[in-house]
């Protein structure tokens, strides 16, 4: 089934939302209460933006494109949450953060930094016991931050003063 | 005669006046001198770094100088008084290579001010804070004089980066090698701490949310004295020129009209 709801940056300025290996979501509230079970998990897949139209959702949770896959597949899932953590009631932060987890160990699934600029394309995947049941639809590109190097900043003084 | 008795009399009050205010503007200017030198807001390691401390130059110029001119106002008040052609003869040349040290200082500090632009200590903190890893000795110590320096402006003043916490993300540095930016968006010191010195939210830090981090830059902290610094020692020591100026001068030609 096809959610109406995007998944987007949030529109405040917070200035760490995006940075050159991670960006942050808005936390779906409300979303998948219709469509869910408890023992359902919610997946976000990152793709590349050129990469979403090709993407072919897992057909069960052992067959999810891991991070290490990234620069092949050119996508991945991650973020593997319980249904229940998205329900209207539910406490929590308000933002999602893809990209924190420096400290990956192998272990699927990994929120490791993102290797580029991108941009990527997001969404949320349902996956229950046989497969996926639900997802969103896919965001707006998200561009990262790209760093410049110092030695092009030029220190000379504009102009002289007294 | 009378007449031209209280003549020189007058002129030689003038000049005896005018050599009392050198030898307190002599004090004043080497106070105002160790002031700046003593380095209370620490920035000294910055300005090192840079390779362009000439306003401390300057600063220690006019510490020599103010003395200088306290000596010598002494030697031309009693040379004045004993009218001795001798006397003045040698404060008159000391006078002058005083004036000309002292006007190399004035003019070092004025136009070096301009050199201390945003720019310039943002690429300085890029290229420097936190970068251990460098062979010259040299460049060592300078990179922790800078770390070390940072640390303490982010701290007490509470800002971060040069403009702001941006400048962390803007620009790739030698921060940025040894600190990932998923976890170190911006160094620990920008976010609001505790009383033990660890963040409050260290996830409201890192998203850049109002409160838990500071987003003021430290521009103003580090320019403000070096500013005032600079503009202290280049515009005092003008005056004190201008006035010596005139009572060379005077000095000159009352010298001109003793008679042996």
């Amino acid at each position: 089934a096809l959610l109406p709801y995007v998944p987007l940056v949030p529109p405040g300025a917070l200035p760490g939302k995006v940075t050159a290996t991670t960006f942050t979501l808005e936390r779906p509230r409300c979303v998948f209460d219709r469509l869910a079970n408890a023992s359902d998990a919610v997946w976000l897949a990152v793709a590349f933006a050129d990469a979403s139209t090709t993407f072919k959702n897992p057909t069960s949770s052992t067959d999810v494109p891991p991070y290490e896959g990234l620069p092949t597949a050119r996508a991945y899932m991650t973020l593997e949450t319980a249904a229940a953590a998205y329900s209207c009631s539910a406490p929590g932060p308000a933002v999602l953060r893809v990209g924190v987890d420096t400290a990956c160990d192998g272990r699927a699934p990994c929120n490791g930094p993102l290797p580029s600029p991108g941009p990527y394309r997001v969404k949320f995947l349902v996956m229950g016991c046989h497969g996926p049941k639900a997802e969103t639809r896919w965001s707006e590109p998200i561009l990262l931050r790209r760093a410049r190097s110092p030695s092009t900043i030029d220190p000379a003084p504009a102009r002289r003063s007294s | 005669m009378a007449k031209t008795d209280n003549g020189i009399r007058i002129f030689q009050g003038l000049l005896i006046l005018g050599n009392v205010v050198i030898g307190m503007c002599g004090i004043a200017l080497t106070a105002e001198c160790i002031f700046f030198v003593s380095d209370s807001y620490g920035l000294y390691p910055l300005l090192k770094a840079t390779e362009n401390d000439d306003i401390y130059a300057a600063a220690w110029i006019g510490i020599f100088v103010g003395f200088a001119l306290l000596a010598l106002s002494i030697l031309g008040i009693i040379g004045v008084m004993k009218s001795n052609k001798t006397l003045l003869l040698v404060y008159i040349i000391l006078m002058l290579i005083t004036y000309a040290f002292e006007m190399a200082s004035c003019i070092t500090a004025a136009t070096h001010r301009d050199f201390l632009t945003p720019n310039l200590f943002l690429k300085q903190m890029l290229e420097r804070y936190e970068n251990l890893d460098v062979d010259n000795n040299n460049d060592k110590w300078m990179n922790k004089g800078v770390t070390d320096t940072w640390d303490k402006l982010m701290l007490q003043n509470k800002c971060c980066g040069v403009n702001g916490a941006l400048d962390w993300q803007n620009y790739t540095s030698a921060f940025r090698v040894t600190h990932s930016d998923a976890d170190y968006p911006w160094p620990r010191k920008c976010c609001v701490l505790d009383a033990q010195g660890s963040p409050v939210s260290l996830d409201g830090c890192k998203l850049g949310v109002q409160g838990f981090y500071n987003s003021n830059g430290c521009y103003d902290v580090i320019s403000g004295p070096m500013n005032r610094q600079a503009w202290g020692v280049s515009w005092f020591g003008f005056a004190i020129l201008c006035w010596t100026f005139c009572v060379l001068l005077g000095t000159m030609f009352y010298w001109s009209r003793i008679e042996y």
